[in-house]
């Protein structure tokens, strides 16, 4: 079995995307590290249907607000942020 | 967050002008990758539009995000209206939804035909194989610079296939690549993929003083510019030949594209960097004097001083 090294970006990108699926039940969420602070994050939710594109990615930002802000936020840069509408 | 007099100020910045971009950095030297995105996105589509440095002003950098309720940076307005993001920005640009919000027309979404050599595509081809599912893009910037990398899809690309290899182009690059030419070479630092575009502007012609001379007497129509300083236009100057302040350039810049521009300097180096801006702006008959003031004085006209 492969050993896996837990990094610091692991954690964070496990609670960014526990903070999006707590704002937007049923959403499928991935977030990949790019790099120290920066992640990049795709959503699908059924929230999202009738919104457009600015009101989605708001939704996504106001529940990761508490990682983005403060004096060393965990979160440094959304450097790609993607959102639909689930199919079917 | 947003104190009264910070919001005020954020009201009249978003209708001073009909596109204000909040970014980092301005124009001409952005000072993030986001930022830089969006200028060149807005660079393609309109020729004047309004930047907002946040990184020198803290009051609006915070102020703006409780504004547009967005908690990053670059943000877009357009008539007064928030827009989004870098990756909004993108988004609408793939899809023309920004042309029509900036009131140009959206460009065809055609994909462009390429010619791929075999050598160029089975080079391509193995790149893209060893890349790990990366998409192979190309991009040709206003000024036909060439770039082609692997990187993951973006959105609202065009794709074009030539001999097996697929390229994903942006609307702009869709329409400047139409008939390009794709090669693989030996160059003196190795292989490399050589890309002819017939539709590139044609060069800057460099024109000798006899030639310059020939033309002016013949009375030929065109327009003729000394790019030097004042102070050296003092000691010596070319009959004929306006000095370019921001006011002449501005002048300049609204002349039809095939007028005939011709520059010049001192020795023929500043004057060329004035001829390319101008050629990158789409005029496609400019000229450089070369050698300058100093070689029209030893070559047509030894009354003026050399300095």
């Amino acid at each position: 079995m492969a050993l896996r090294i837990a990094s610091a970006a692991d954690g964070v990108a496990e609670r960014m995307a526990e903070a999006i699926r707590a704002a937007l039940p049923g959403a499928a969420v991935e977030v990949a590290p790019r790099g120290p602070g920066h992640f990049e994050v795709s959503v699908a939710a059924e929230a999202f249907r009738g919104r457009d594109r600015v009101h989605q990615h708001r939704m996504v930002y106001a529940a990761l607000a508490p990682l983005l802000t403060g004096d060393a936020p965990p979160v440094h840069a959304i450097d790609r942020l993607s959102t639909s509408v689930p199919e079917g | 967050m947003l104190d009264e007099a910070t919001r005020q100020r954020i009201d009249r910045t978003i209708t001073s002008d009909r596109v204000v971009l909040f970014m980092k950095g301005n124009r001409q030297s952005p000072q993030c990758g986001f930022s830089a995105t969006v200028v060149q996105i807005l660079d393609e589509l309109v020729p004047d539009y309004t930047t907002v440095d946040v990184l020198a002003d803290p009051a609006i950098r915070e102020g703006i995000k409780a504004y547009s309720s967005w908690p990053t940076i670059p943000q877009l307005y357009v008539g007064g209206e928030f827009v989004g993001g870098c990756d909004i920005v993108r988004e609408l640009y793939g899809n023309g939804e920004l042309h029509e919000k900036l009131g140009v027309a959206v460009p065809e979404r055609r994909a462009p035909t390429l010619h791929v050599t075999p050598a160029a595509a089975g080079f391509l081809r193995e790149a893209i194989a060893k890349s790990g599912g990366q998409a192979l893009h190309l991009r040709i910037d206003r000024g036909f610079q060439n770039r082609a990398y692997l990187g993951p899809p973006e959105p609202g690309e065009i794709e074009a296939t030539a001999l097996g290899v697929t390229f994903r182009v942006d609307l702009a690059t869709a329409q400047r690549a139409e008939g390009v030419r794709i090669d693989y070479v030996e160059t003196e630092h190795g292989h490399d993929l050589a890309i002819e575009n017939p539709n590139a502007p044609v060069p800057v012609r460099q024109l000798d003083p006899k030639e310059l001379q020939r033309l002016l007497d013949e009375r030929v129509s065109l327009h003729f510019f000394d790019v030097r300083t004042a102070e050296e236009a003092a000691i010596a100057r070319i009959p004929g030949a306006r000095l370019v302040d921001a006011e002449v350039a501005a002048e300049i810049e609204r002349l039809p594209r095939d007028a005939m521009l011709v520059f010049h300097c001192h020795h023929g180096g500043r004057s060329q960097q004035a001829a390319e801006h101008f050629r990158g702006l789409g005029f496609r008959n400019v000229h450089n004097l070369v050698g300058g003031i100093d070689a029209w004085s030893q070559q047509v006209d030894p009354s003026v001083p050399r300095y």
